[in-house]
């Protein structure tokens, strides 16, 4: 009870302080009056009366100080007039203050920024109701399609989907959308412009009840949308609806040419809804997925009930229980799985060990979060040594002004300052400095971010992340300011504490004892080990990036463009396809600038091809141990135009048509694995695992190994077949994969050095043929080269930038520092020149001093940068993660910014005039 | 001048406060701040200035309460006088002191050896 009344009095003190203060002073008054009264009475003089009663009180100002302490609540009081005091003596001292934003600025900004990163790929939820009642059905990282079995389930067919959905009644709501995205070409009915390609996503008719959204034009879907037979409709993204149509309301409602059928677009989700999942690709349209076998005819997933190729999510209803709905979901799975006829020997076997775990699914499904994940943890520990390097800087200035103000802070206590109220105020600086940094942290951070996200993700316009600080990422940037400045406030402040008032009187803060304290050496020492480290790791990042760009990848990559298309989603038939590819190859060869044309099922680096195992009509070659190879299809000019080198034999050409042999070219690492030591011109092979189709291609031709999933992965021998071959097989599968693969997917261009601006001429090209084939993504392949090495690139390049960063902190540190020592050493410097020192020695005496610093630092970073390199060895390409030439490089680097930074001050030194210096005392 | 003089305990000064207030009824600053030093036969080393913050502590715990008034000899002067819960603190805090230093006492006596 104490304590309200106490807090209470003292609120009641901060309105009447005038009042009090007088109501004080009077007391006081009359306290000393008494007391000098009676000293009078003893016979004392009137001077020596009131001096002895003045003696006996003590402090008056103490007093008074002491009584308005007890009185109100002083802190906030005391914080206004310290900070009126500091922010005054910060103005006069610029360069410090200054200095000291800075720096905190820099590791602000660095970590706010990898935090905003950080937070917005890893931790954000999706814009929809209540994220966090969503669960992801599954845990897995399943993608695309997947037939049989999954052990741990990720992905669903429409039958399973439905049978659990109607099993599941602790869901309140259970949703599905596809795991790859479709392009769809979309037309308006009315007009006559070329078709545009739009990303599709085919979604349950729940999905966006489930989700928990409103809209902002027309109407959502609903599950009554999503039924066999029911009026085809598609929602459109409100980015695509502004974009590509003006935000027109007259189109919702209106009918649309999906894939050259008509669709209703009944609505516009609502604006920033981007999807179930992070990308730089959202979702244009959503489509139910009963019109699925609509838009894709030849090969539907929806009515295959062992094929998965869907994510499913729910809204947990009320009493939710993970654990028991976890259990419940496993029981369903198990007792769909019986259900099925068609299920193999083997996965019926394992039914009792199929499972589902849920996962939280309020931040949506998570393959870009994966994908980052490991890169994003790096930079959050290298932002965080930044930092660290950013603190030593700033602990080290704030001992440098606490030692060049100790005199004044000896006079204060000496004059009766209380010891906290002086430790207070050297902690409110320190604090003040930090949250100041904290605010130019975070506007640095906001352009910072702005560039990671260019860096990380390429084109950045799709994606639905933006580089304004978030209310987490301000939170964030303010309390790490805020730990900063008090972790770092209260070594210097303590020491300021300590200082004997005495010595204030005694003059001893003119002592000459030597330089920079022990504590600012530790500083630089600490601050010089993080350099190192932080410089080594981006010096192998950097090797190990370096590395990846010039492997050799058995193509050419400059002057090439890749256009994407789909002709079965324009309504090709597979007899028509030969013709086509014919057109496409000849008119895309008129448009100005284009040297010569291929086409294909896929380009290099770009979701490559089929995978198949093969069989040899060659008993030896037939024994192999695996015959797992890779395969795609390629028109005549293809290799020339990619400038893949024939090594043997004769490329694809255009004598290889449906009705000639059948024929194949393979790689060299096919040839080698296969025919090891033969010539493997002639040679007859086939698809693997079916009878009587070992000799169905016949080998052609050989060209070089050429890298066709990305620079680092291995990938299988593989073979090449014209574009319109196709095998009749007996078994369906095959068939269906056979007709499948018939579609091209690239079109690839060999153009001139210097051409216009290709899409509108390539686009208008393919629209001549037919006002349905539209271009889906057009780009150079440097650029889809340079894009899978987006996320190495994007470590490498932000660890450079921070270890320069930390570079640029502990050179100035070391500046700051002996820069600091010789003004303290000035006559020290000066007596050593009177007595014959010549300028050359004073200059070395200081630069070996820097320099101490900097290799007693560098010893220490050693072992460290080794075990540095160890943890990131996984992130590295060809690169030793021990590489000696790299530490030594960086080691260098640290001692050339060192020198740099100890010759400034030291020439300063060496022109001290001895006679100043001396008569300075 | 005695040679020997004691730092006031922290707290002590608080119940010397209290007690000189009911023994001596209401009393102003310079009064309590006279009478302690006398008690104590001056063997306390106080700055009288101390006692000020000590007389507020112990109004905004309501245990004595302020009120102008006028001295014998006719000078205005603020008078302290004790509360009736500060009047049940002194008797707490008596009994807590005498407890205390009764047994600091048997610590200090010079044949201080435990029979057992």
């Amino acid at each position: 009870m104490d304590w309200i009344r106490i807090l209470l009095s003292r609120c009641a003190a901060l309105f009447r302080e005038r009042e009090l203060d007088d109501d004080l002073d009077e007391e006081l008054r009359t306290h000393i009056e008494f007391a000098a009264e009676e000293n009078r009475e003893r016979g004392m003089s009137e001077g020596e009366a009131k001096i002895a009663a003045m003696r006996s009180f003590g402090g008056i100002t103490q007093t008074r100080e002491n009584y308005r302490m007890q009185r109100g609540l002083s802190f906030f009081e005391v914080l206004l007039v310290d900070l009126r005091i500091i922010v005054r003596q910060l103005l006069k001292s610029p360069g410090f203050a200054m200095a000291a934003v800075f720096t905190v600025a820099l590791g602000v900004g660095a970590n706010a920024a990898i935090f905003g990163l950080f937070h917005a790929v890893l931790l954000q939820s999706l814009p929809v109701t209540n994220p966090e009642q969503i669960y992801r059905v599954g845990a897995s990282g399943n993608c695309c399609t997947w037939n049989g079995s999954m052990g741990d389930w990720g992905i669903y067919s429409y039958s399973l989907y439905t049978y659990l959905r109607d099993h599941t009644p602790e869901f309140e709501e259970m949703a599905a959308f596809s795991t790859i995205n479709s392009s769809l070409s979309v037309r308006q009915v009315e007009r006559t412009d070329a078709p545009r390609a739009l990303n599709g996503e085919f979604v349950s008719g729940n999905y966006f009840e489930m989700f928990g959204l409103g809209t902002s034009e027309g109407r959502l879907f609903h599950s009554a949308d999503d039924r066999p037979g029911a009026a085809p409709v598609v929602v459109m993204s409100d980015r695509a609806w502004r974009e590509y149509y003006a935000a027109n309301p007259s189109i919702v409602g209106s009918t649309i040419m999906v894939n050259g059928l008509p669709f209703t677009l009944a609505g516009i989700a609502p604006r920033g809804f981007f999807g179930d999942r992070l990308t730089n690709t959202p979702p244009e349209l959503w489509v139910p997925l009963n019109q699925e076998p609509l838009l894709h005819p030849l090969d539907s997933l929806l009515h295959l009930s062992n094929t998965h190729w869907l994510y499913a999510m729910g809204r947990a209803g009320a009493g939710f229980q993970p654990a028991a709905a976890q259990a419940h979901l496993t029981t369903e799975v198990q007792q769909w799985l019986r259900g099925q006829a068609d299920l193999s020997q083997n996965d019926r076997a394992n039914i009792s060990r199929e499972q589902v775990r849920l996962s939280p699914g309020g931040a949506g499904i998570s393959g870009l979060r994966d994908y980052y994940q490991k890169a994003l943890y790096l930079l959050a520990a290298i932002a965080a040594v930044v930092l660290l390097i950013a603190c030593a800087n700033l602990a080290n200035l704030l001992l440098v002004r606490e030692t060049a103000r100790r005199h004044q802070t000896m006079v204060q206590m000496a004059l009766g300052a209380p010891r906290n109220r002086v430790l207070r105020a050297v902690l409110t600086e320190s604090i003040l400095l930090a949250v100041a940094g904290g605010i130019a942290g975070l506007g640095l951070a906001y352009f910072a971010n702005h560039a990671i996200l260019v860096l990380a993700f390429g084109n950045t316009k799709n994606l639905p992340l933006t580089g304004a600080p978030t209310l987490p990422v301000i939170g964030f940037a303010f309390a790490i300011s805020l730990i900063t400045g008090i972790l770092f406030g209260i070594i210097p402040s303590w020491l300021s504490s300590r200082s004997d008032p005495s010595d204030a009187l005694r003059g001893t803060h003119r002592a000459i004892h030597g330089g920079a304290s022990f504590a600012q050496k530790s500083l630089i020492v600490f601050q010089t080990t993080l350099s190192l480290v932080l410089l080594t790791l981006g010096g192998l990042l950097t090797h190990s990036l370096s590395t990846l760009e010039s492997q050799p990848l058995g193509f050419e990559s400059n002057n090439r463009v890749i256009v994407g298309f789909d002709p079965q989603d324009a309504g090709y038939k597979p007899e028509q396809l030969s013709t086509l590819y014919q057109d496409i190859q000849s008119r895309m060869k008129q448009v100005p600038g284009v040297v010569s044309v291929g086409i294909s099922s896929y380009a290099p680096q770009d979701s490559c091809c089929w995978n198949s195992g093969v069989d040899f009509q060659d008993a030896q070659a037939n024994s192999s141990s695996s015959k797992m190879t890779s395969w795609l299809r390629v028109s005549p000019d293809y290799f020339q135009t990619m400038g893949v080198p024939l090594l043997q034999g004769r490329a694809i050409g255009a004598q290889d048509t449906p009705t000639s042999s059948r024929v194949a070219v393979v790689d060299e690492a096919f040839a080698h694995k296969f025919f090891p030591g033969r010539d493997p011109i002639g040679q007859h092979f086939g698809m693997g695992g079916i009878a009587g189709h070992a000799e169905d291609y016949e080998i052609v031709g050989m060209v070089e190994n050429t890298r066709y999933v990305n620079v680092t992965s291995s990938q299988n021998p593989m073979f090449f077949l014209p574009m319109t071959q196709s095998v009749h097989f007996q078994v369906p599968s095959y068939n269906r994969t056979d007709i499948n693969s018939l579609y091209a997917g690239r079109i690839e261009l060999r153009v001139a050095n210097s051409h216009e601006d290709l899409e509108p001429l390539v686009r208008s090209a393919l629209a001549s043929i037919s006002p349905n084939l539209t271009v889906l993504s057009m780009i150079s392949l440097k650029d889809q080269v340079a894009l899978t090495l987006n996320q190495p690139r994007l470590i490498t390049q932000l660890t450079t930038c921070f270890s320069v960063l930390a570079l640029i902190l502990a050179s100035l540190g070391l500046y700051g520092v002996t820069a600091y020592s010789i003004v303290r050493r000035t006559e020290e410097i000066g007596i050593r020149m009177a007595l014959g020192a010549r300028r050359s020695g004073v200059i070395s005496m200081v630069l070996a001093g820097a320099l101490r610093l900097t290799i007693l630092g560098l010893a220490f970073g050693l072992p460290l940068s080794l075990l540095g390199g160890r943890l990131i060895a996984s992130q590295l390409y060809k690169t030793n993660p021990y590489s000696l030439a790299i530490l030594l490089g960086a080691g260098l680097l640290l001692l050339l910014s060192a020198l740099l930074a100890g010759l400034i001050p030291a020439r300063k030194a060496s022109s001290v005039d001895p006679m100043r210096a001396l008569r300075s005392e | 001048m005695p040679d020997k003089k004691v730092d006031i305990l922290q707290g002590t000064l608080d119940l010397m406060v209290l007690k000189t207030l009911e023994s001596m009824g209401p009393l102003h600053g310079y009064r309590i701040a006279r009478r302690i030093e006398q008690v104590s036969a001056d063997t306390l080393s106080m700055n009288q200035g101390t006692l000020y913050p000590a007389l507020l502590r112990l109004q905004q715990r309501g245990w004595i309460k302020p009120a102008w008034g006028v001295t014998e000899t006719g000078r205005r002067a603020k008078f302290y006088s004790l509360t009736r819960a500060g009047r049940k603190q002194v008797e707490e805090q008596t009994a807590n002191w005498e407890r205390i230093a009764a047994t600091m006492a048997r610590f200090l006596a010079p044949d201080n050896t435990p029979s057992r």
